[in-house]
């Protein structure tokens, strides 16, 4: 995995041993065309990867509403400012990739930098953020079937039945069942076929916002606010609470884009590759992001009106409310826009915690089962299974739980984000701290913009921690007088902490720090 | 003519039965063994970014997994292991046959096969679609056949179609070079709807075989010997039941006559044999011209 290989699997090869690769060793087998494996992304298919990932569809629809139930009409402001702890971190993100390219990724280099016990504590945030997104994902999915077949159907009754819980659930683990098996057999789509779904989903929701630009122009719309430059400034939200809260909300709408910089640092090309499809992407995400949220508060408002973006009632999937009123028949084009966005995120958000979760097998962090590579698909199997089924038990309990599960999931899952790629940000700095000053460039890349991105998200999470313990706070469901976005975090940080207590009564090797040693950046 | 065998590995028990087979007949032709895993291209999909973390892991456990498979091999048997990155596992092993001019790729054909024999999985089938070299099917349970075996017999199925001649060139070098027997056997099905003359049809379907064998014995080089059977059944499945089979056999049989010219595809005829042949086949193709 990194260069340091402390746990020994197997024996030397009796035979000698031949591999085509010159993507991976750089330095082995020469350079040779048909061993190229990872260095083949061109900079289109970056793009389309970032894109895919960030899923802009599903993302916009989720968590639209929770942001503006936090900053009201300063939605775009908020997108433009919860890009940049985001952008810091993905620098230090980066650094940490080209020097330490582990599948652990934060588990890894936390480990590295802070010891074992901070960074058995990242690799859980991670995958607890990802298992949270993907029974959310899989949530907007189901509501977005139930809408789709209802709009085939013109029978508008079709869709309430996604808010049967017995049967939002069952369809739900279908879904779940159906991206893990995708998922364990690494079936991808091809390359053309995402590039035209990709596609699709971005004309989709410009057509969206445009629609719903000429209705507000035509005097059609439900409560139609007039644009002002006040919803770019980011000081006119009301207080810094709900300025934090949005930006971790906003956290999440950028999550996913870092790997658009940390993929490939072999793009083919040249060495700019992957710099400009970092930033095409993000100016792409940006400018889309801008456009559907000033056109749907221009068009709803932020009042808790029927269609209003402040009713609760629509907040968790705002584009399942909105689509039909904007887009009249179009409105299919939506559904299936959010529907094929959250099939290619649910697949891809896999993979992350199924790889942090073998590198932890693998590294004797949890039990050795997880580091199981299946034979015949590559994948690892076992850690996929897994995830699959904690994101499905935990959908189905959070349904009976909150009517605003999904609300909630998302709410909570920007803080577990905050968590995680700040214990990143933080390791990144104190990884590099012996060479901070070898070059201006280490100055800013190593030590300034990941440790203010640390800061930031550090800052960020106490204060939602915080003011998630309020009762009112996210969709308002509270268990035992908490917020349930406090009892959901905290439920999941303190499950970690019991976990990991266990495992290091179990497998005490790994918290001495045998399996995987503290290092510091050298030269 | 067998000088190089490329197995396709996979660590598990489909890949175990492809490397005992691949071993066996590379030590009873004295050829080298190239056992090749081939893993995926990351980045031929677009929706999992590829992550070289992930791949340096993967290509570690593959070494592991190679390590350990050679090690079950032992000594005996010339090797070398590779590992080879494809868009799918069937190109990857073309391509492989074709770097290292391999004459023949050894794979597992089971995939749940029931009680021992094999029904085609995936990866044969796409094998057998795609290469132009010929490709050795091994049965669910050929881990369990030991390499100190060797090859006990070539069988050549010889039918009356195109594809007969290179099945016959092949199963006679084959017997060359593994110091085997050869035996020819032409399957005879006669599966009639009611009413007709059922002993007539028998009568002139095994007279037809039997032309057919005693024209491919005539077409043997000087100095071969091969025995000759005609194997009858009221299906094909039936007429392999009704021969003897020895632990050792390996059968050839060509490949359909609707493959594209030397591409490989296998023919009803062949897939039923398949189903119901205890032992490994090889399935040549049409003209290696």
């Amino acid at each position: 995995m990194t260069q340091q290989e402390p746990v020994q699997h197997h024996t030397e090869p009796h035979a000698p041993l031949t591999t085509a690769s010159a993507a991976i060793d750089g330095k082995e087998g020469g350079i040779s065309k048909k061993g190229l494996s990872a260095g083949s992304v061109g900079l289109i298919g970056a793009i389309v990867i970032g894109i895919s990932c960030i899923a802009p569809a599903y993302t916009l629809t989720a968590a639209l509403g929770p942001t503006v139930s936090e900053v009201g009409v300063q939605v775009p402001a908020i997108i433009l400012v919860g890009f940049i702890p985001m952008l810091l971190v993905a620098f230090g993100y980066r650094e940490l990739n080209r020097r330490m390219p582990d599948s652990g990724t934060s588990f890894t280099w936390a480990t590295r930098a802070f010891g074992p016990w901070v960074g058995w504590l990242a690799g859980w945030g991670l995958v607890a953020a990802t298992i949270l997104v993907l029974s959310n994902l899989a949530g907007i999915a189901v509501d977005f079937l139930f809408l789709l077949i209802s709009q085939i159907a013109g029978n508008p009754e079709i869709a309430d039945i996604a808010a049967n819980p017995f049967v939002n659930v069952v369809t739900c683990l279908l879904f779940m069942l159906g991206a893990t098996w995708i998922s364990y057999r690494d079936m991808q789509t091809t390359q053309k076929l995402q590039y035209w779904l990709v596609g699709f989903q971005v004309l989709v929701l410009v057509v969206f916002s445009v629609a719903a630009l000429i209705e507000v122009a035509n005097g059609n719309a439900f409560d139609a606010t007039p644009i002002e430059l006040s919803w770019f400034n980011p000081f006119a939200v009301e207080s810094f609470s709900a300025f934090a809260a949005g930006l971790s909300l906003s956290i999440f709408i950028f999550w996913g884009w870092d790997v658009t910089l940390t993929m490939n640092e072999e793009t083919r090309g040249s060495e700019k590759t992957p710099g400009r499809a970092a930033t095409i992407t993000v100016v792409t995400i940006v400018i889309l992001y801008l456009l559907i949220a000033v056109s749907l508060i221009s068009f709803a408002g932020v009042g808790t009106g029927e269609y209003g973006l402040g009713n609760p009632d629509i907040q968790d999937n705002v584009f399942f409310h909105l689509a039909g009123p904007i887009l009249g028949p179009l409105a299919v084009l939506v559904s299936l826009a959010v529907l094929t966005s959250s099939a290619s995120s649910l697949q891809s958000t896999f993979v992350s915690p199924a790889r942090t979760l073998l590198a932890m097998g693998h590294y004797g962090a949890l039990p050795e089962k997880f580091a199981k590579v299946s034979p015949r698909f590559f994948t690892p199997g076992y850690a996929t299974i897994v995830s699959a089924i904690v994101a499905s038990v935990f959908y189905a309990v959070m349904r009976f739980v909150s009517e605003n599960v999904l609300w909630d999931t998302i709410t909570a899952l920007g803080m577990m984000i905050c968590f995680y790629y700040g214990i990143t940000a933080f390791a990144c700095v104190w990884f590099f701290r012996s060479v901070w000053f070898r070059s201006v460039r280490n100055v800013f890349f190593t030590l300034l913009f990941p440790l203010i991105g640390g800061v930031i998200l550090a800052v960020l999470f106490f204060t939602t921690l915080i003011d998630s313990m309020d009762p009112a706070y996210g969709s308002g469901s509270n268990v035992f007088g908490l917020g349930l976005v406090f009892v959901l975090g905290m439920v999941v940080l303190l499950s970690g902490v019991v976990i990991m207590l266990w495992q290091w009564r179990k497998r005490p090797a790994f918290f001495r720090g045998e399996t995987l040693s503290r290092a510091v950046a050298e030269d | 003519m067998v000088t190089r065998i490329v197995v396709g590995y996979t660590a598990n028990e489909s890949g175990a039965d492809a490397l005992a087979l691949g071993g066996r007949l590379a030590a009873a032709s004295e050829a080298l063994l190239e056992v090749v895993m081939v893993l995926p291209i990351e980045a031929r999909g677009a929706v999992v970014p590829p992550d070289t973390g992930y791949e340096r892991h993967l290509k570690e456990r593959s070494r592991g997994w190679l390590a350990e498979a050679s090690a079950r091999l032992g000594d005996g048997v010339e090797q070398a292991l590779h590992i080879r990155y494809a868009e799918s596992f069937a190109e990857g092993l073309v391509a492989a046959a074709h770097e290292f001019d391999a004459s023949l790729i050894v794979v597992g054909a089971a995939r749940g096969g029931l009680l021992g024999r094999s029904r085609i999985g995936s990866v044969a089938n796409d094998l057998l679609h795609a290469s132009d070299v010929p490709v050795a099917l091994a049965p669910a349970g050929s881990r369990e056949v030991p390499v100190s075996l060797g090859v006990t017999r070539i069988t050549g199925a010889v039918g009356t179609r195109s594809g007969a001649g290179s099945v016959l060139d092949i199963s006679v070098r084959l017997a060359r070079l593994t110091h085997a027997p050869l035996r020819l056997v032409s399957l005879v099905s006669i599966d009639l709807p009611a009413g007709m003359d059922e002993e007539l049809a028998s009568l002139a379907s095994t007279a037809h075989a039997d032309d057919v064998l005693e024209a491919a014995r005539r077409a043997l080089p000087a100095g071969t010997t091969a025995t000759a059977v005609v194997a009858t059944g009221d299906t094909i499945e039936q007429a392999v039941k009704a021969l003897e089979w020895h632990a050792g056999e390996v059968v050839l049989v060509g490949s359909s006559r609707l493959a594209a010219s030397s591409r490989l595809f296998l023919g009803s005829t062949a897939s039923k044999m398949l189903r119901e042949l205890p032992v490994p086949m090889i399935v040549v193709p049409r003209s290696t011209s």
